[in-house]
């Protein structure tokens, strides 16, 4: 058996459903959810889930039914109309509510935790992580995840960005 | 009235404009995001008929509002409202995506979001979701549903942000000065200790203190100046210099030999109580996710208090009293010079609090790459056999090489750092010696002062500012000594939520009678596990509960040890409410048997008489043949001494649970529970082990808890359980004829064995029940 034709049995084997946009017609129903239209079949509710949240967040997104039964994997949002990645991406947003942090006001090392004052997208925020470097994940060299002590997410895009003295403040955190 | 959590006025105003009354509102709570995912106040109200969303904004950001309450009200702006009847909601549902958390609910069959919270409300929704879903059940909200602490993300008192949202302790509005004399109330009990070591102190301060003016003031002026008081007196001097030298040591001896001593037991005394406290706290306390953080940092808070006794409280002391004591002296001697001391301080302060913390940071910064550095190469040389199985030698080589280089490139920094910081800061340090001597220096030539002075002034210098820089650190170290403090009263006052009655009834043979009455209970607040649960054992029978994993079948059986108690409902052993027996009868006449077997560090014998310490070696001989586990031991090299657990000999999946079931055995419970006591062995072993089973179940009450439904074919009566509920209950042959869930699953697991070659068919399986 050649590489090939071995591969495409493992596809076969793995049963990935890789959709396709002509086929998928996302809406959005009047309860504020997602649901799917695939060929003939719908699907009233549907639940998205990126399988790389961190390093690709547009691309492998699992489209899993009300129970939990994955339909089919997106590969790359952008193969999809503008108006349907938008509905997706409204759902992605909330399973991963990830604010990013556009600047810092405050952020001040207190009692053994850092207090934050800070905009992000998504409005102004307080909150407080642990002073220990777990609380601030390098995803790449310049981008930064941040959880504070509520299990709430941030992130950073580049931490260069923000002002010389936070930028300075969180490189010795990490 | 309002519950859960108090509406402020303008949100009061606001609702009373969609017609709901204050006096209607029997739950409230506030969200912290919109809809779509932005920073925002929402406020959700339920009266007997309806849930209510209100939404506005404020101009200004809601969190820096919250300082001054006053202003918020002229700015807040309603944006949205909305409502919908109970009658029209189903299936009301709090679920936790990552980072917020949303609540659902089926609306006139429609499923809905009704309102998005932040991860840090999560706990307060779920509150509200087990209590709007009692009103949907229209059942009165009583006081009693609103016991829970109520979760405030802020203090009070000073608006900040709670660091750990489980507890609601606000660092900064601390009582430090309680904490403190808690504390100190620990000392009064080594009374002597304490008083020789402030004693000793004092003593060993007066002398330093003494020491330079007598090496300078006294040796210089009078004893070697002609016309000195002591004039020529060399060797007398001496000998009282090196005598007070002498005294001084002697006394630094006896101080550090007292307070190692007093240390080691104080804090001995403190990880005693802390240990005795935790054994004493419910499951709960351990299993909950915030407090599992409160553990581990237990450890590291009675090191900050040993440090608190050892090193802080001592030298806090030590240096004040210095610190005074030689000022003092230098404004008696010479005022002005005294001041002009003082001139290199503020820089030196200057640098301890600003230029010092970025040289911690960078050293803290290599030990983590050090470590890092250091698990990498742990992680490769322990999983050498699979580098070198998928021939990934020069991957794990230059992986290394990067960690390495991050090593190498921090050092250097560090080098850098120190190398310039401490030659500029001995020099700060110097310049107070070089003012000194410049004017001391002139003073003496004009001889406005003596030699004498000048060189106890010296003397006094190093003495000046080591105090000071400790002293910068003081309030620092001691709010995280306070902190730390605090966090191990919290464990020492923490009330186990499993707590015995004072009149609790004393049940010395429990007959194994089990009943359980609507019992409601999840480990969560709004998330319950298991709904609703009604059955009951007859004494002696053995019940098998089945279902796939998460159904709640181990949670069934922590209900009836009474590691956790029900939220609804009750669960009663011989016709009592287990709340109401004393914990200790209980515990002593439940036995476990779990999939997981935990084996304690030491030897055989001793693990299997863990429950029964004082069992004679016969007993334990007795206990492992019933068991099976005889035969494997005595093969063993040191028999039934062999020691296990860490570090300890390696024994097999199957072995570990013969030793469980020795355990059981000697153990010698009225009721007994075996959860998925087969579920980690392979089927041959379980065989062997199904013996030993059979003989520990006869003669008492059994729960057999398992998803191999061959472990249960001795069962009187089974249970299915899923997602929480019961769904059928009743005998094998039952069971079989409904052709439901127990059905399907005996058919299902007929399908995995075929795969494996053994073909049985249904007869045989359901069979093995009978013989």
């Amino acid at each position: 058996m050649n590489r090939n034709s071995r591969e495409e049995g493992l596809a076969e084997y793995a049963h990935i459903n890789y959709l396709k946009p002509e086929e998928c017609r996302f809406s959005l129903t009047d309860g504020g959810f997602l649901s799917l239209t695939l060929n003939t079949e719908t699907y009233p509710v549907v639940f998205a889930y990126r399988a790389f949240p961190l390093s690709f967040g547009d691309m492998y997104i699992s489209i899993r039914d009300e129970k939990d039964k994955e339909i089919g994997i997106i590969r790359d949002l952008a193969e999809f109309p503008c108006d349907q990645q938008e509905l997706i991406r409204l759902e992605l947003e909330r399973r991963y509510f990830t604010p990013v942090i556009t600047s810092v006001i405050k952020m001040k090392e207190e009692f053994g935790y850092i207090y934050w004052e800070v905009n992000t997208d998504r409005g102004m925020r307080r909150f407080t992580t642990r002073g220990s470097h777990d609380s601030i994940l390098p995803i790449s060299e310049h981008r930064l995840l941040i959880m504070d002590v509520g299990g709430n997410r941030f992130e950073i895009e580049d931490f260069r960005t923000l002002s010389p003295k936070i930028a300075k403040q969180i490189e010795a955190l990490m | 009235m309002h519950r859960l959590e108090p509406l402020p006025e303008h949100i009061i105003v606001a609702f009373e404009n969609h017609g709901i009354e204050p006096s209607d509102v029997v739950l409230c709570a506030a969200t912290d995001l919109d809809r779509n995912g932005n920073f925002a106040e929402e406020w959700l109200v339920a009266t007997r008929e309806k849930l209510c969303f209100l939404s506005g904004e404020t101009i200004s950001p809601p969190q820096r509002m919250a300082r001054r309450s006053n202003h918020r009200k002229q700015q807040w702006r309603e944006t949205g409202y909305r409502e919908i009847a109970l009658a029209d909601m189903e299936e009301l549902k709090a679920d936790t995506l990552n980072g917020n958390g949303v609540l659902m609910a089926t609306v006139k069959g429609q499923p809905e979001i009704l309102c998005r919270y932040s991860n840090t409300m999560s706990r307060k929704f779920g509150q509200v979701t087990r209590l709007v879903s009692k009103l949907m059940e229209d059942k009165e909200l009583t006081d009693a549903d609103f016991t829970e602490e109520v979760y405030r993300p802020t203090c009070p008192t000073c608006g900040l942000l709670y660091p750990d949202s489980a507890r609601q302790v606000c660092p900064k509005c601390l009582d430090r000065r309680a904490l403190f004399l808690r504390v100190l109330s620990f000392l009064p009990k080594y009374k002597k200790e304490v008083t020789l070591i402030l004693l000793c102190m004092l003593a060993s301060s007066g002398m330093q203190i003494a020491s330079p003016y007598l090496g300078g003031r006294i040796l210089f002026d009078e004893v070697l100046t002609p016309g000195g008081r002591y004039s020529g007196q060399l060797l007398p001097m001496l000998l009282l210099m090196a005598a007070l030298q002498l005294l001084s040591v002697g006394l630094s001896i006896c101080y550090g030999r007292v307070n190692a001593g007093l240390t080691a037991r104080v804090v001995f005394d403190l990880k005693t109580q802390v240990f005795a406290a935790m054994q004493r706290l419910s499951l709960g306390f351990f299993t909950s996710r915030e407090t599992g953080n409160l553990m581990t940092r237990v450890n590291q808070d009675a090191i900050h208090l040993q440090y608190f006794f050892h090193d802080g409280f001592p030298y806090f002391i030590v240096n004040a009293v210095n610190l005074t004591g030689v000022m003092t002296v230098m404004i008696i001697m010479n005022w002005r010079l005294a001041l002009l001391v003082l001139i290199p301080v503020p820089i030196i302060i200057y640098a301890v609090r600003n230029v010092f913390p970025k040289l911690w940071s960078v050293f803290s910064r290599r030990h983590r790459r050090t470590s890092a550095l250091n698990s990498m190469v742990n992680d490769s040389l322990t999983g050498i056999r699979v580098v070198k199985a998928f021939g990934k030698e020069e991957t794990e080589t230059r992986r290394f090489a990067a960690r390495n280089k991050d090593v190498f490139a921090i050092n250097m920094r560090a080098g850098y750092i120190t190398s310039t910081l401490f030659p500029a800061m001995s020099f700060v340090m110097n310049v107070g010696g070089l003012i000194v001597w410049s004017v001391g220096g002139w003073d003496v030539l004009t001889d406005r002062m003596s030699f004498g002075t000048l060189w106890t002034f010296i003397g006094y210098l190093g003495m000046l500012y080591g105090p000071l820089e400790f002293m910068t650190h003081i309030v620092d170290w001691w709010s995280s000594c306070m902190n730390s403090a605090q966090r191990i009263f919290e464990i020492l006052d923490a009330v186990p939520d499993v707590a015995e009655k004072i009149d609790a009834i004393s049940i010395p043979r429990i007959e194994g009678r089990i009943e359980m009455e609507n019992v409601v209970f999840g480990y969560e607040p709004g998330k319950p596990v298991l709904k609703d649960i009604t059955l009951s054992v007859e004494p002696g029978e053995m019940l098998g509960v089945i279902g796939y994993s998460g159904a709640g079948k181990s949670t069934l059986a922590n209900l009836i040890s009474r590691l956790y108690d029900p939220q609804e409902g009750c669960v009663k052993i011989d016709g009592h409410d287990v709340r109401d027996l004393r914990i200790a009868d209980l515990r002593n006449q439940i036995g476990m048997v779990l999939q997981e077997t935990f084996l304690f560090a030491g030897t055989i014998a001793e693990n299997v008489a863990y429950a029964k310490p004082d069992a004679t070696v016969e007993d334990i001989i007795q206990a492992c043949k019933v068991a099976q586990a005889h035969d494997f031991i005595v093969k063993l090299p040191n028999g039934y001494e062999t020691m296990i657990g860490h570090r300890g000999q390696n024994l097999s999946g199957g072995e570990r649970q013969r030793l469980a079931i020795a355990r059981a055995i000697l153990h010698n419970p009225r009721i007994l529970i075996l959860d998925e006591a087969t579920a980690s062995v392979d089927t041959e072993t379980e065989q062997g082990i199904q013996e030993g089973l059979e003989r520990l179940v006869e003669g008492r009450t059994t729960i057999a808890i398992a998803h191999r439904l061959s472990t249960l074919r001795n069962a009187d009566k089974l249970v299915v359980m899923d997602k929480g509920k019961i769904v059928e209950m009743g005998t094998h042959e039952e069971l079989l004829e409904l052709k439901g869930h127990y059905y399907k699953m005996l058919e299902n697991q007929r399908q995995a064995l075929k795969i494996r070659g053994v073909d049985v068919s249904e007869q045989e399986l359901a069979g093995r029940r009978v013989g």
